[in-house]
């Protein structure tokens, strides 16, 4: 397993936190899905959240957007500072914190649109762009950041939903560049697509680190080696573990962690 | 008699079926596993061949058999009276056939008793005729199965195959049934246009209708059949129906799937659909006793002179009948765009408003396209409504507020009129024969759209 670790350079942009999560909750109805986690997720950088399934990683994930307002039996406690700011406090409007903190879901999810709709999608809704020309210029910085202009500047007017597995999650990723957010949350981006689509996948994250804070919640182990310099390792509902990840891999504290990571659990 | 004869061979088949199973479980002894076929299988063959053959006697005897009977008849009287027409031919018949069952026939005379005393004989040989026929047929069918049964036999094999073919018959039988009222359409279509000697377009394009004022000698008068006013009164009254019907039936969909709370869906979804149970005759009278007086005096005491049967009366309340197909059709489509779609729109920072408006409804559009293109077909063949509410005069006019009429309406009036059957089939057949092609090309179009709108999503 440990030859697997592709070394690469850890270098913090700065050191500085993005995300600060104080003993939060959540509750799935009478089911206590994530019990007193503390977490600072770091700015510009790539944290990735590993675990069993049903170890509360994604929704955990789900609660730095408030995605999970959306699903009426959730109730989250504890504090969740982005920026140094309540995001759960009552002033705050999910919809413009979502506009920060940008998700990327598991399933690649185009909407049934030309490819330059559905990633002008977002800048449209926010106004971001004063005019057409403007906003071609998004949608052509979008796909360039996502890597797929290439692959899709001749036909931008062709459904997204046209387009093929590892492309279309990468057409995601840049509707969610678009709307400009400063943290993009993904949700195993890279679990429906095969190994060269995933490969395009994690280099794009590895650049998207200059740029934007990444949470990356995955299954796979190697992927959170290769692409993260954080990792937080879930269990039950619990944090069990969070560091630089060359030392959650190499030299875990909890028992736990390196029964997961050596294969023993989960 | 037939039905008598048909309880008799079910009957037997029952017999045959015990004696099937019974026999089988002899065959088998101490060993039933040594059976190819369970009991019942061979108990099921033996009922289904007895059954089978002794209806399909029953069947062709009887419709054979009676039918030569009455050629004899025919051949009889065209022997005695050579000089009768087919009118009076068949007066003969019925008479006769009256004072065989003791009725009262309308004269007797000589050659009506003495055909009466050959159909009483002749029917009784042809009732008990066909009963024995198939009756035997029955049993040599139920026999031969019995005699054939022995351990190896494929009894299983043999029932589901003879099952088979008979679930192929149905199908036959509901398919040939579509194609044969179709193809009656379309021959007494054919049949009206040439009693207004092919002048075809007259009857597209021509602004009076009136068929049953030109009738002489089998021809129609081609200048009173024009069935415009009819079609601009059906337009009319579906555009104010689907008017009524689309926006409070989408909205009510978009309520419901993306806002309402699963409690208030749990209550209103059923009350909607209620809507849709109730008969259309209670829509018909509640448009035209409660709906037409109320608009009549509504609009009188604005200023607005109303009939008292308007296209508007019978457009709302069509409009009403219609919602819960647009709403739940549409309901079904809405729900189906997957959440991962919405969860993209709202993870990219968009209001649940913005979210429906852009993302899931141009989804769902196909589908709510063709929930109205269904809407719009109950719409053009709805009838008990308009018949009551919106008048029997075939006035050409655009105004909702005037009594029109429509395509169902006058097929009503021509059938329920009391002018002599043939000549009222010949319009009231054609008319039928347009609305099919109207309901039928919307009902395609509609289905397509749907098919097209599946394939994005499975």
């Amino acid at each position: 397993m440990l030859d697997d670790l592709r070394s690469m350079e850890r270098v913090m942009a700065n050191d500085d936190i993005k995300i600060t999560a104080k003993g939060v909750d959540v509750y799935y109805g009478d089911n206590h899905a994530i019990k007193d986690v503390d977490v600072d997720i770091q700015n510009r950088a790539v944290t990735a959240f590993i675990g069993p399934s049903g170890c509360g990683k994604s929704t955990f994930l789900r609660c730095l957007n408030r995605m999970n307002d959306t699903i009426d039996i959730c109730r989250v406690t504890g504090d969740m500072l982005l920026d140094g700011q309540d995001i759960y406090a009552k002033d705050v409007d999910p919809v413009q914190l979502r506009a920060r903190v940008g998700m990327v879901f598991q399933k690649p999810n185009p909407f049934p649109k030309s490819i330059y709709d559905n990633v002008a999608y977002g800048p449209k809704i926010h106004g971001l762009a004063k005019n057409k020309a403007e906003l071609d210029e998004i949608v052509e910085k979008s796909l360039r950041r996502a890597a797929i202009w290439d692959e899709v500047k001749d036909r931008l007017n062709e459904p997204g939903t046209g387009l093929s597995g590892g492309q279309q999650q990468r057409l995601c990723i840049g509707r969610a560049v678009a709307t400009a957010p400063e943290v993009l949350l993904m949700d195993e981006p890279c679990s429906a697509l095969d190994p060269i689509a995933t490969a395009q996948v994690e280099e794009l994250i590895d650049e998207l680190r200059q740029d934007y804070t990444v949470v990356i919640v995955t299954h796979s182990m190697q992927q959170a080696a290769r692409v993260s310099q954080k990792t937080a390792f879930f269990h039950l509902g619990n944090l069990v573990e969070y560091g630089d990840t060359e030392k959650i891999f190499t030299n875990p504290e909890d028992p736990r962690t390196e029964s997961y990571i050596t294969g023993r659990i989960g | 008699m037939f039905g008598l004869t048909l309880i008799a061979v079910f009957a037997l088949g029952l017999a045959m079926f015990l004696t099937a199973r019974n026999r089988a479980v002899a065959l088998a002894g101490d060993a039933p596993q040594m059976l190819h076929s369970r009991p019942n299988y061979h108990g099921l063959l033996a009922f289904l061949m007895a059954t089978v053959a002794g209806m399909a006697v029953l069947i062709v005897a009887w419709t054979l058999w009676g039918a030569w009977i009455e050629s004899r008849f025919v051949a009889h009287i065209l022997e005695a009276q050579p000089e009768l027409s087919p009118i009076q031919f068949e007066l003969v018949l019925s008479d006769a056939r009256a004072i065989a069952e003791g009725g009262i026939a309308s004269t007797t005379d000589a050659l009506r008793e003495q055909i009466a005393t050959e159909i009483g004989g002749q029917t009784a040989l042809h009732h008990y005729g066909t009963m024995i026929l198939s009756l035997i047929a029955a049993a040599l069918a139920g026999a031969w199965c019995l005699k054939s049964a022995h351990v190896g036999w494929r009894a299983r094999n043999r029932s589901e195959s003879i099952i088979l073919r008979l679930l192929a018959l149905m199908a036959v039988i509901a398919v040939a049934t579509t194609a044969g009222i179709v193809l009656s359409l379309i021959f007494e279509t054919l049949n009206f246009f040439n009693k207004i000697d092919w002048q075809v377009h007259k009857f597209l394009f021509g602004t009076t209708w009136s068929p049953l004022s030109g009738v002489q000698e089998g021809k129609l008068d081609a200048d009173k059949v024009g069935a415009i006013p009819l079609f601009a009164g059906t337009l009319l009254i579906t555009i104010i129906a689907m008017l009524v019907a689309t926006p409070i039936g989408l909205f009510a969909a978009i309520y419901l799937s993306d806002f309402a709370s699963a409690r208030t869906r749990a209550w209103a979804k059923p009350m909607m659909e209620i809507l849709a149970g109730i008969p259309t005759v209670v829509y018909g009278f509640f448009a035209a006793i409660t709906l037409a007086p109320f608009l009549r005096n509504s609009g009188e005491s604005i200023g607005l002179s109303i009939a008292s049967e308007s296209a508007l009366a019978a457009g709302i309340v069509m409009g009403i009948m219609i919602i819960p197909f647009v709403s739940s059709l549409s309901d079904d489509v809405i729900n189906a765009v997957p959440q991962s779609l919405r969860d993209g729109s709202y993870g990219l920072g968009a209001t649940k408003a913005e979210t429906i408006r852009q993302v899931v409804l141009p989804a769902a559009l196909p589908g709510i396209v063709s929930a109205v293109l269904l809407g719009i077909s109950r719409a053009v063949g709805e009838t008990m409504i308009v018949v009551m509410a919106a008048g029997q005069g075939a006035n050409l006019t655009a105004n909702p507020l005037e009594a029109v009429t429509t395509v169902t309406v006058q097929i009503v009036m021509l059938i329920t009129g009391d002018t002599e059957a043939a000549t009222a089939a010949g319009p009231a057949f054609t008319l039928g024969f347009t609305l099919f092609c109207v309901t039928l090309l919307m009902n395609v179009v509609a289905q397509r759209i749907v098919r097209k709108y599946r394939e994005l999503y499975d």
